[in-house]
């Protein structure tokens, strides 16, 4: 078994990476759970046909932690999870998630043979709760969403210094473009210059936005869609990826000189 | 419910139980003044506490590599073989990874964390957790683990049951003058009545408790009358160092010519103890029962009791219960610590005062 989580730059599509990617791994005959860490509760949307299902912390609030409860069945034999969390404004929603991964655990996914555990995790690590799917026990590595725009860049490394921080393994980067000029090479060029590696890029595609719009994934709205491909390749490569390392993290101005080169 | 009292806290109970376990250093990765009062006499018996003094800029930036930097300290002042870190409710509130923190110092392989914090239910799920940390480092087996978390769970039951966590809020009492419970029992000696005393002490407070049986059977052989002796003073059950106080307080009974008629268990076993005492005194005859320690873990009995309790808050339920008299032995806490003998009991003196004892 293997568990990764996503970050990334609030908005830039981890959601939709992961859902699209879990859904193409399931295709390809994974057992996936994909775990939601967002407060909002959106990340399952498109495994659920747009429905929200109930989350880890409010039924934890009514006294149900039995892993089994917590966990719905989405498209494509995909398992999914979100932690939930405070309305915003209130509480402490890193705390939640901190709470929400204890009640799941990881013994309990192995007895369930699970293949893979997907955490999309929101925005960058903001506080040690959201670091909590990044600790030893939870994901074995860290997988950063970002487009070859300068603040998506710029937040990536940020996420790359705290897992320096924290000394963990980062097993790559996954492109999310945006349509601008040579985009692929700067986030591959980024990737490089922190020691790490770019998985593959997805290409700004109206296909993936029609389907949310549906609450789905591509792979349920548009099956043969040739973009499925492409999560099954990110998907395959992450199962096999050998190469996770802890990132070393970059400059300001490498960040600039690297984005501004390619224009 | 909602239980409005206040009650003992996780976190203290993680620190005594890392007391019982024999651990030198407990550091609470927290602000300097979480549980200062437990912490203070803690090290009175003999375990060093220091907290990590967290700050509001801890608390922005978190504290880890502060926590480390304790960690090296105490291990330099105090050369510890063992150190038990424990959580406090705004470390894990702002998600701080101890465990990472331990690996970093470089002090695995004696520091081991107990993951807890204030806001975790009773006070036993704190002995839990740590009892369970201790396991998985090594200190205790797994039948250990699971007998002490057994007995803590009807700790629990116990207390919402018959203690202090059965209403929403309880007013604390002094209960009965003690001079009034001490005439009373010496009364009772004097016309040569039969008194069964159980002891159902936890741990350490024991050393206070036993001082009442001990005074009645003082008054018992000046004036007469008979004593049946119970108490849960086991030497065979539980952690070294409390099997070492029913040592300790079998031995000064034997010294004052004290037998003991039965053992009802071992001294972390008071949740049960109370229960086999009195099926031990079921056909027994006697005049008056006195409960001392944790007289709310005795089931009820149709015969005229006193009970002692150290919870000003547990009087009122004790009441409840239909003891005719329930007194309270205020500064139990304080006088235990670091002792290896049985101190004097404020009930325990004003007995010996009835019956003219020095």
């Amino acid at each position: 078994m293997k568990q990764i989580a996503i970050y990334g730059k609030g908005g830039i599509g981890k959601s939709s990476i992961s859902s699209n990617l879990s859904v193409n791994l399931a295709s390809e005959g994974f057992e996936v759970l994909l775990i939601g860490c967002d407060p909002k509760s959106d990340s399952t949307i498109n495994l659920f046909g747009g429905r929200r299902i109930d989350t880890v912390l409010d039924l934890y609030k009514k006294g149900i932690t039995d892993p089994d409860k917590l966990i719905y069945e989405g498209y494509n034999g995909v398992k999914g999870v979100e932690v939930g969390g405070p309305a915003a404004g209130v509480g402490c929603a890193g705390r939640g998630i901190l709470v929400a991964l204890k009640t799941l655990n990881k013994d309990y996914y192995l007895e369930k043979g699970f293949d893979i555990i997907i955490y999309d995790v929101p925005g960058d690590v903001v506080c040690g709760g959201f670091a909590g799917p990044a600790r030893e026990g939870y994901a074995d590595e860290i997988y950063i969403v970002t487009s070859g725009e300068y603040l998506s860049v710029y937040a990536a490394n940020n996420i790359a210094k705290g897992l320096f921080n924290l000394n963990v393994k980062m097993g790559g980067i996954i492109g999310n473009m945006r349509g601008i000029p040579s985009e692929e090479q700067k986030i591959k060029s980024y990737s490089e210059e922190i020691g790490s590696q770019l998985i593959n890029a997805v290409e700004r595609n109206p296909k993936i936005y029609e389907s949310e719009i549906e609450g789905k994934t591509v792979l349920e709205k548009y099956p043969d869609d040739p973009l499925n491909l492409k999560f099954k390749d990110i998907g395959n490569k992450i199962i096999n990826n050998k190469k996770a390392k802890v990132p070393n993290p970059t400059t300001d101005e490498k960040i600039r000189s690297i984005i501004g080169g390619f224009y | 419910m909602n239980i409005l009292t206040p009650r003992p806290n996780p976190i203290v109970a993680a620190l005594y139980t890392l007391r019982d376990l024999d651990v030198d250093v407990a550091v609470l990765h927290g602000p300097s003044g979480c549980g200062f009062r437990a912490a203070r006499l803690l090290e009175e018996d003999g375990m060093k506490v220091v907290t990590t003094s967290m700050s509001e800029e801890d608390l922005i930036f978190g504290a880890s590599d502060k926590l480390i930097e304790v960690l090296h300290e105490v291990d330099e002042l105090f050369s510890p073989k063992t150190i038990g870190v424990v959580g406090s409710c705004v470390s894990m509130i702002i998600g701080e990874n101890v465990k990472k923190a331990i690996v970093d110092s470089g002090l695995k392989d004696k520091a081991f964390f107990v993951e807890i914090h204030g806001c975790m239910g009773a006070n036993t799920r704190g002995a839990i957790e740590t009892l369970k940390a201790a396991m998985e480092f090594g200190l205790i087996n797994e039948n250990e683990f699971k007998r002490q978390e057994e007995m803590l769970l009807l700790a629990t039951e116990v207390e919402s049951n018959s203690g202090m966590a059965k209403s929403k809020y309880t007013r604390p009492s002094r209960g009965t003058e003690l001079k009034v419970v001490a005439d009373h029992i010496v009364n009772l000696l004097k016309e040569n009545k039969r008194i069964a005393v159980i002891l159902n002490a936890k741990k350490e407070t024991a050393y206070l408790f036993a001082d009442i049986p001990l005074a009645i059977n003082l008054a018992s052989k000046k004036y007469g009358g008979s004593v049946i002796n119970v108490g849960n003073l086991s030497t065979d059950v539980g952690l070294l160092r409390i099997k070492r106080y029913a040592e300790d307080i079998k031995n000064n009974f034997g010294s004052n010519g004290i037998t003991i008629d039965y053992i009802s268990g071992g001294m972390d076993e008071y949740p049960i103890a109370g229960k086999n005492a009195i099926e031990y005194l079921k056909d027994k005859d006697f005049d008056l029962l006195v409960a001392v320690g944790i007289p709310q873990a005795l089931p009820i009995i149709d015969k005229e009791s006193i009970a002692v309790t150290n919870g000003p808050r547990e009087v009122h339920p004790l009441e409840d219960r239909g003891y005719k008299y329930v007194t309270v032995e205020i500064a139990s806490h304080s006088t235990v610590m670091g002792t290896r003998e049985i101190v004097l009991s404020e009930l325990g003196e004003a007995i010996r005062n009835a019956a003219g004892i020095q």
